[in-house]
């Protein structure tokens, strides 16, 4: 890091927290802390989704996957937009019309209390659970960068998120989100620029693209279908979509977004608006990924990012001859890379590349070093001030991920469960200060829990994973909520608990997918739900029958 | 129709439907050009 890179940094944080502290300095009453007034513009809302939903994690892990398993993860994002549309068919104008803070208070309008407390407890064992992941991330870049202890970082990243959400509620959460996003965006062009041009003078582009095909990297459309295979166009249009409606129909770090919105309309408009510029916004990210993957075919990659795993993985008897291979068959896949552009034939290439795969694959047994790859690039060879820029933007991911979930994690642990069921005559100012310093609590536990990430793999996965674990529950009580009136409370409730057992069961004893289980969890409580609900009358008749 | 109405019109295409249909229709236009991209590029 050079003083020109610490300023680049230093000056996007302080501006963002600066700007957003300002742009949320009265804050009077609750609905003005946790719903901005429902004054929020559709523009700001559409940036804040995006920006709460690109974490440091899409930054650093995305990339990662780009670089070690080719584009195809873009396919989990190929069911958004059909997402969006429903959502902004269903859940917004509902949501809008019963003027709810969370989600889940619109559940016992529809059902009944303990509904609503069963949902609500949901989202705060999987959002809390994620929170913590989410702030383990930019803690990844600077132990990389500097080699701190990642609970300081953590520690560091922490207080100041926590700090603006505390201080501005929704308003600074949005407004930083917009302001992030933008410094995202910049970052992710000037990333895959400077990735461009670092590549030799003689490989073009195009032909930068034809060696990430030749590596299995640009596999970013895949039409074969397979129940265990993560990521393929079937996958990500049905188990994608479901995830998303999850997600952004069920979620309150999401849900909580939209609501801040005016009208209907606007709501919609941000909603729409993610629909349209998720996936190319994500193929961007994983096109820097397979250039990174380029750029190492001719300047000769670590055989693991990691450096202490690195340092360890030195250490070992039978690393010298491992490392000569790998040398080896780097040398052949730089010349085999040249002799494809130049005559067509990619066997030489292709042979020499499976060859360093093995040998990393030797080398680094049980190392998933996915998360520093990027990083590794973007501190090693990008000039100065570029490294403040990217990690700007990784911050800046960071932070509005981390204050969009701590602030919805608050909002649903006042609204649904402390004046619900503690306090339910609280005066405003009172559930104001609850708000608080339920804010100071999720951001300490977010804190407190950091360090699970650090044994997680690919964080991109995890946390989709994670999600998913809990999402197809959501999904389906809500599917119940608006579209089948004569199913009540007590079957809700039921169909709820049948589906989280189904999820855990295929999560502990198969090997399916993990987009699935949002389909086949939802399907499950719709099920049962309906079906409790049509045997409901007969047990009452029968029970009326028998004491008559 | 007052304002925040979910019959208000969006900004563009005059109706809901139509923004939608154009959604849907982006989606398949954007996965279809990835996919002769990877038909032209992966190996």
């Amino acid at each position: 890091m050079t003083p020109l890179d610490w300023v680049v940094l230093g000056s996007s944080v302080l501006f963002i927290v600066a700007y957003g502290m300002w742009k949320s300095r009265r804050n009077a009453t609750m609905n003005e802390y946790l719903l901005a007034g429902q004054a929020i513009p559709w523009y700001a809302m559409a940036l804040s989704i995006m920006a709460t939903q690109a974490s440091a994690i899409t930054f650093i892990s995305t990339t990662g996957q780009a670089y070690t398993d080719g584009m195809r993860f873009v396919q989990f994002y190929f069911g958004m937009p059909l997402a969006m549309i429903l959502i902004s068919m269903t859940a917004v104008p509902i949501f809008h019309r019963t003027k709810v803070y969370t989600a889940y208070e619109y559940l016992e309008r529809r059902f009944d209390a303990k509904t609503r407390a069963l949902v609500s407890t949901i989202f705060l064992i999987q959002r809390g659970l994620a929170v913590g992941v989410a702030l383990y991330a930019p803690a990844i870049v600077l132990t990389v960068i500097f080699g701190w202890p990642d609970q300081w970082t953590t520690l560091i990243m922490g207080t100041v998120v926590v700090a603006y959400t505390t201080f501005g509620g929704i308003k600074a959460v949005t407004w930083t989100d917009f302001q992030q996003m933008i410094v995202m965006l910049i970052g992710l062009i000037a990333a895959l620029i400077v990735a461009v041009g670092l590549l030799p003078a003689e490989v073009a582009f195009t032909d930068a693209l034809r060696l990430a095909g030749a590596a299995g990297r640009f596999n970013a459309v895949v039409t074969s279908f397979d129940w265990n295979d993560r990521y393929n166009v079937w996958n990500g249009l049905l188990g994608g979509m479901f995830l998303a409606l999850a997600y952004f129909g069920c979620d309150q770090s999401q849900v909580q977004r939209y609501l801040t919105g005016k009208s209907v309309t606007q709501s919609r408009l941000s909603l729409l608006f993610n629909a349209v510029a998720k996936i190319p916004m994500q193929f961007a990210i994983l096109l820097v990924g397979a250039i990174v993957f380029v750029f190492y075919i001719f300047e000769k990659p670590p055989i693991v990012f990691q450096q202490q795993e690195m340092a360890r993985i030195e250490q070992r008897a039978g690393f010298a001859p491992l490392a000569q291979r790998f040398d080896k068959a780097f040398e052949a896949r730089r010349d085999g890379a040249r002799e494809f552009l130049e005559s067509g034939n990619p066997l030489p290439f292709q042979q020499a590349h499976g060859e360093m795969e093995r040998v990393r694959k030797e080398a680094a047994a049980g190392v998933n070093d996915t998360n520093y790859i990027f990083l590794a690039f973007v501190t090693r060879y990008l000039p100065a001030g570029m490294v403040g820029l990217i990690l700007a933007a990784i911050f800046a991911a960071a932070m509005s991920t981390i204050s969009a979930e701590i602030n919805s994690l608050a909002t649903v642990s006042v609204v649904d469960i402390y004046r619900r069921f503690w306090n339910p005559g609280g005066i405003d100012s009172h559930m104001l200060a609850a708000s608080r310093i339920a804010t100071v609590f999720w951001g300490a536990y977010a804190v407190g829990t950091a360090s699970f990430g650090r044994n997680l793999g690919s964080l991109i996965e995890a946390v989709n994973m994670l999600g998913s674990l809990f999402y197809g529950s959501l999904l389906g009580v809500f599917v119940l909520a608006f579209f089948f009136r004569r199913v009540g409370g007590n079957a809700a409730f039921s169909a709820v608990l049948a589906g989280q057992a189904v999820i855990f069961a295929l999560f502990k004893f198969t090997g399916i997918s993990f987009l699935w289980y949002n389909v086949i969890g939802s399907l499950v409580v719709v099920l049962v739900g309906l079906a409790l609900s049509a045997a409901a009358p007969q047990r009452r008749a029968a029970q009326h029958s028998e004491s008559a | 129709m007052k304002p925040g109405d979910h019959r208000e019109p969006p900004p563009l295409l005059g109706t809901w439907g139509r923004l939608y249909t154009a959604v849907v229709l982006y989606l398949i236009v954007i996965i279809a050009a990835m996919a002769v991209f990877t038909k032209a590029f992966n190996l």
